[in-house]
């Protein structure tokens, strides 16, 4: 969900872009990082990026009839870290705002900080969570994508309650309208992309194992000629 | 044809050899009108502007242009209803101004989307991405988007053959199958890039490129009477609307 070009005030416009720019910074100084320690990472990041945008072109079916469309913050967050999503959503928003005319330019910085900041950030908390207190990859995985989704969701309808609160009711009234009116589409889609996450993950783990270890989502196995070889005890041949 | 209309409409424009400053200039001056100006007449005025010189001057396809506009319309129409909505005691009503207050938000945002558009459909991205360079964004950023942007084509395509080839296969029929099938596209589109991306890695390397791509900017010149048009469209559009 993203708030269109001109639906915010200018104070708010701004007030926004301030708010999310340490994060956008401090994933910019991650990557600047990553690419001097690995040069070839640029290319990765890249792809990254490209895959979470062409995400968005997936349609998945919905519940409740509409189609909706994964936004991949959750997925990211899991295979590429907060930080780093910080900087390559906010990328992708501005993409999506110039080439899908999905967003807008002044409320890129309140667009980033919901669905660059808040859901990556909010969907990595839920995969540690369940990953500490136990759970799989896969479980793992749905909360990533399920919570990043809906943290995203509600934190729009926050931007927006506050942006245009209502005349009886103020800021509360706002909020439950905005919260209620999205929750048709954003409650279904969330369920439906961490399912999404979870298919996808179940192939991952299967065709691109070497990936995920390298990216530290699952644990190094050792190769089958380095696996220590049991010493021979004596008299083991009799 | 890259698959994105507003990429394609970019690159075929007439305005696509105008210096990227250029328009930048002309569309932030009307994205800032179309939020700090008087709904009437001052969105209204960007909007008309914004529509006549990306179908007039910038030979912009109407057809591309007015589906992109279209697009935001849905969260515009229903987020200027649900804000003009009133929760009181009685349940739901109206709010005292209702027409008017949505009204505002509605040509504030139209117009807005309008004159982004204008920029989106007249510079390709990859014209748009050194100008981050003067912006101060790091080398390594602008070098990522540059990747991102090249690559994001090549998944698109590679999106679709593998959809194409689902649906023909009864992959997309009822939603069970539906949700496999695009779990699969998902898995499949995500190492399709990591494979493309060592490759290019692989193929720069080979070449001694090993800090990226490097390529020279196209130069685009700005047009003094571009520029001075601009000004004086957006102090007039100012004047009208402080005169009303």
């Amino acid at each position: 969900m993203h708030i269109a070009e001109g639906f915010l005030p200018p104070a708010h416009a701004i007030g926004w872009t301030i708010a999310a720019a340490p994060f956008v910074v401090h994933g910019a100084r991650a990557v600047v990082k990553e690419v001097r320690e690995n040069p070839e990472s640029t290319l990765l990041l890249g792809a990254a990026g490209a895959f979470t945008f062409v995400l968005s072109a997936i349609k998945l079916p919905s519940i409740t009839g509409s189609s909706s469309h994964p936004t991949g913050t959750g997925l990211g967050a899991v295979l590429f870290r907060p930080p780093v999503m910080a900087l390559l959503g906010t990328v992708v928003l501005l993409f999506q705002a110039l080439l899908l005319a999905h967003g807008g330019l002044t409320t890129l910085g309140a667009n980033a900080f919901s669905m660059a900041v808040v859901g990556p950030w909010a969907g990595y908390a839920a995969y540690r969570l369940v990953r500490r207190s136990g759970g799989g990859l896969l479980p793992g995985v749905f909360a990533a994508m399920a919570v990043a989704d809906l943290a995203t969701y509600v934190t729009t309808a926050l931007q927006l309650a506050w942006a245009h609160p209502d005349a009886a009711s103020g800021f509360a009234g706002a909020a439950a309208k905005f919260l209620s009116v999205f929750a048709f589409t954003q409650v279904p889609l969330a369920i439906g992309e961490g399912l999404l996450g979870v298919l996808l993950f179940r192939v991952l783990v299967v065709s691109a194992r070497p990936e995920l270890e390298r990216l530290g989502v699952l644990r190094r196995t050792p190769e089958p000629d380095q696996a220590p070889v049991p010493e021979p005890t004596p008299g083991a041949e009799r | 044809m890259t698959g994105l209309a507003i990429d394609d409409a970019a690159w075929a424009s007439a305005w696509r050899l105008r210096s990227p400053a250029d328009k930048l200039l002309l569309s932030g001056g009307l994205v800032l009108a179309a939020l700090v100006l008087p709904a009437w007449p001052g969105s209204v005025l960007v909007g008309l502007a914004a529509v006549v010189l990306a179908l007039g001057p910038a030979r912009v396809p109407a057809r591309t242009f007015g589906r992109a506009v279209r697009l935001p319309l849905a969260f515009i129409l229903i987020g200027a209803l649900t804000a003009v909505v009133q929760v009181g005691d009685g349940g739901l009503g109206w709010a005292p101004d209702a027409a008017t207050q949505a009204g505002g938000l509605v040509a504030h945002a139209v117009a807005g989307s309008a004159a982004v558009l204008l920029l989106a459909t007249t510079t390709p991205m990859s014209d748009l991405l050194p100008a981050l360079h003067r912006l101060r964004v790091p080398d390594a950023v602008v070098e990522v988007a540059s990747v991102t942007y090249r690559m994001l084509f090549v998944l698109l395509t590679s999106l679709s053959t593998i959809r194409e080839a689902q649906a023909a296969r009864m992959g997309h029929a009822g939603i069970r199958n539906s949700y496999r099938s695009s779990g699969m596209l998902a898995a499949a589109v995500l190492t399709r890039s990591w494979d493309r991306a060592r490759r290019l890695s692989d193929g720069l390397a080979g070449r001694g490129m090993e800090t990226g791509l490097r390529v020279l900017p196209e130069v685009l010149p700005s047009s003094p009477r571009f520029v001075a048009a601009t000004l004086a469209g957006l102090a007039a559009l100012v004047t009208v609307s402080a005169l009303t």
